[in-house]
Formats: structure tokens, sequence, C-alpha cells
């Protein structure tokens, strides 16, 4: 995979098993939104194939970037409906049952009083949780999801790391996470995504833990 | 007043539906436009449009059909995603614009046309329409407003989100495309009656105001709407009682109204910004 000429990843072999919860860990620039991005279909690879079941239900995607620019007169409401476009298409209005996924949407995100409250008079952590509760109400298979946590504070990141695993666990959702927490991700999983040098591979958690407790870590995957 | 617009719609009814029509229509896609944060190429693709016009009008060729051409070659090449490019979107509209506005004048010079004609070509003048040019305005305009109004929602979401769009089945490329296309082909029918200025002041100047009164989409498309109509009564009313160039006072006429929403803007965003601390 690359951007123009900079190639970013290469020989990447990755099977993601249905039901997975899989953090991608690595360190700043080594890959692991280029490799989300090329699984959503954002990113072409240079050579290769990924199978992906997004043409059955598409993804619940949250960005990494701040993606909405304030300047739009929209609500916190019509951002999380947006999830529904698969449902709705062009031109249908939310039903009751709808609606009432969006209410719960924003109420697990403790948006339920910032509905009505444009982008811009939101801040950076709202912003992020309108983003996981539209990603949610979409109904998807697999959440694809690149750092959704960074502007969160403590108690509302582990709140949203435990829902996703909850999906995951209760209802066979498979979630692909890039995390910045290494030690985090170890605990999320039994396996993790490690991406460095323009390479990806799969550790067991048991196995990345011991290299923390050895700090072989820094050797083998992140350096 | 009611004596002297009665008058002024019997004198001059292609001048008032026309310049409702364009009032309204421009208004509306101009909240996009500003939404999308490309405001120049309200200007540019006037100047194109007008380019066009002058081209037409030399090679004998109908003045909209030259407009539409130019100005859709223009859109084509700015559909071309400049997001990621180290040249930005803006810098290949100056070029354009710098280009057009400079060949509209030299080709207007070596043609042979009188005075007036090249005022009309480079400026527009709504009191000046004809019949034949509200039936462009009319057959481009409504199927515009319609195209609008049944796929706002494709088109907002890939303006809103373009990757989050592109993930949830909306083609972000296509939707811009075609809202592009619609502008120009809007813009090029708009030019040859109201000219660069005026549409480029449907375009920002109105649905500047409405943001700044709104932060409901829907509202703020109404409110563009409604101060455009306004805008255009009020400058249509003074330029014939005053006997003032038509397009220049509405142009002022929307200025003003303009100047009208900055100080409720302004306590707007002073009482917000109260309410946040007295929360804090």
């Amino acid at each position: 995979m690359a951007y123009g000429r900079q190639e970013v990843l290469h020989d990447v072999c990755l099977e993601i098993r249905a039901g997975t919860l899989l953090p991608f860990i690595g360190p700043n620039g080594a890959g692991k939104t280029t490799l989300l991005r090329a699984i959503l279909g954002l990113l072409k690879p240079r050579c290769g194939v990924i199978r992906t079941p997004f043409h059955r239900s598409p993804p619940g995607y949250v960005p990494q970037q701040q993606s909405i620019d304030p300047l739009y007169p929209v609500s916190t409401r019509q951002i999380v409906e947006m999830g529904l476009f698969p449902q709705l298409g062009w031109w249908r209005r939310p039903n009751g049952a709808q609606r009432k996924m969006v209410d719960e949407a924003l109420e697990r995100f403790g948006l339920a009083g910032h509905a009505a409250k444009t982008v811009g008079e939101l801040s950076g952590g709202m912003r992020q949780k309108a983003l996981l509760a539209r990603a949610l109400v979409s109904g998807a298979e697999v959440f694809i999801m690149d750092e959704p946590t960074s502007e969160l504070d403590e108690q509302s990141e582990k709140e949203v790391l435990e829902h996703f695993t909850r999906l995951c666990s209760e209802q066979g959702k498979t979630v692909l996470i890039a995390h910045h927490g290494i030690h985090d991700a170890g605990a999320l999983a039994a396996q993790v995504c490690l991406v460095n040098h323009g390479r990806v591979r799969l550790v067991s958690a048991d196995r990345m833990r011991a290299d923390m407790a050895d700090s072989k870590l820094e050797r083998t995957a992140l350096l | 007043m009611i004596a002297v617009f009665t008058s002024l719609i019997q004198s001059f009814p292609q001048a008032v539906v026309a310049g409702l029509l364009v009032a309204s229509v421009c208004a509306l896609l101009g909240v996009f436009v500003i939404l999308k944060r490309v405001v120049f190429i309200g200007i540019t693709l006037s100047e194109i449009a007008a380019c066009g016009v002058a081209i037409a009008m030399l090679t004998r060729q109908p003045p909209f059909v030259g407009g539409v051409v130019l100005t859709l070659a223009a859109v084509a090449l700015l559909a071309y995603p400049f997001e990621n490019r180290r040249i930005p979107r803006d810098a290949v509209l100056g070029v354009l614009f710098v280009l057009a506005s400079s060949l509209s004048v030299l080709l207007v010079s070596q043609s042979g046309f009188g005075l007036q004609e090249i005022k009309a070509l480079l400026y527009g003048d709504l009191i000046l329409t004809s019949h034949a040019d509200l039936c462009v305005i009319g057959a481009v305009f409504l199927p515009a407003l319609l195209y609008f109004l049944l796929f706002m929602r494709p088109t907002l979401y890939a303006f809103l989100d373009r990757e989050a769009a592109y993930v949830l089945g909306v083609r972000p490329a296509l939707w811009e495309m075609l809202f592009f296309m619609v502008l120009g082909i809007t813009i090029a029918a708009a030019s040859k009656i109201a000219g660069t200025l005026l549409v480029f002041c449907y375009l920002i100047v109105l649905p500047t105001f409405a943001l700044i009164l709104s932060r409901q989409l829907w509202l703020v498309m109404i409110l563009a709407v409604i101060a455009a109509v306004a805008a255009t009564a009020i400058g249509l009313y003074a330029s014939f009682t005053a006997d003032l160039p038509t397009n220049q006072t509405i142009c002022v006429a929307a200025c003003a109204i303009l100047a009208l929403a900055v100080p409720v803007g302004t306590v707007r965003y002073v009482l917000r910004r109260f309410r946040k601390k007295e929360v804090a």
C-alpha cells in the first residue's frame, strides 16, 4: 500500500475472523491508518486483493481526525442519523424504531442533552462520541475505528472500549481498532496486530505482555 | 409603493420573474458553496461563463451554449480531488479567474461590439431580460431546483464527511461533480442577464446572512432564499424609482441586509459565550 511513490506497507497477509476484536498498535506513522483505510476501500492497494463483507452491510467507521467541518449547521442528532443512510437511502425519513435507536445511541454516549447542538458547539470529545454513535446506529457487522478514544477522558475511554468489547463478545460483531495505548490494547483482545516498518503481523496478547515485562516490545515491535 | 411595484411588474415582467428565480436558486446553491468553503468558485465560474458567452457571440453561436460548454469544462477540471495535492483548488480557481476575466475583455475588444453590448456582456443587466432569456432561465433553474431538493441528502453527506459518506455507500466524487455541474449550468444561465457581480452576490452575500442568523440547515436555506428575494425586490424598486443601475443596486441592498444580521449574530455569540461561562 502506498501514497504516491511512498510505500507504506508491503507483504501484508492478514485474515481476520468474524466476531474478533483486533487492536492495531504501532508507533506514529507506522501505517495503522493506511491499513484501516485500505480495508475500508478508501485506499486501493498497489497490488493484491482485500476481501471484505462490506457489499452485504457497510462497516461502522469512526475516523481518526475531526472529519466534520464545524461550519456546517447540522445538529448532533443529524450527524448520528447519517449512520442510517444505508437503510434510509436518498429520501426516506427515519421511522419510530430508527429514531429510538438514535436516541439510545445518543444516550449511551452521554449526548442526549446535546442532540440539538451543532458540530461547532461540541467539544472535541463530544464530537468523537457523536462519530461513535453514528457508527453504532448503522447496525454494522464490522466496526473500523481509528483512534476512537483519542479525545476522550479516561472514564469515557474505558466505557467506550468496554461497550465495543461487549458488542464483540455478546453480538459477534467484528471490531478493528487502531489504538495508541499498548497496555490497553493487550488487555482488550487475545491477539493484537502490530504494524511497524511497513510490516503487519499478528501477535498474541500474552506474548506481547511478556515482551512488555521484559521490555522487549520496544525492540521487537515499536522500534 | 405598491403602485410603483405594479408599474415595475407591468413594465419589466421578465426582469422581475428572472430576478426572483436567479435570486432564489443561486442563494440556495450558495449555502452549499459557502459550507464547502469554495467561495471563489462562484466568481470564477461566472467569469468563465462570461468568457464562454463572449466566444459564442464572436462565433455567432447561442450565448447560453458557449457559457455552458466553457463552464462545464472548468467544472470537470475542478472536480479533480485537490485535497491531498500540493496545489490547492483555490490556486487553480485563481488562475482560471485571471485567465477568463482577461480573455473576456480581450475577445470583446476585438469584436467590434458597441459599448452597451460590451457592458451588458461583462456586467449584465437584469432589466434588459428578454423573453428568450427567461425561457432559458426557466428551463435551467427549475430542474436545478428539483435536483437540489431531491438529492440534498447524498450531496450534504458527501460534503459533510467525505470518507464516512463513501463508507456508507454515498459516492462523494459523483455527488460533488453533479453539484458543481448544476452550479456551473446555473451560473452560465444566470450570468448572461445578471452578470458576474450579481450572481456572486446571490451566491455569497445572502447565504452568509442566513448562516449568521440560523444554525439549522433547512432554516438557513429558507432564510437565504427569502433574503435574496427581498434584496431583489428592494433593489429593483430603488433602481426603478431613482434610476440607478439595477444589478449594482440589488448588490448594495443585499449587503445592507447582511449588515442587519451582523449585530444579531454578535449578540447571539456574546450570549452563547456568557451561557457557556455560566455552565462552566
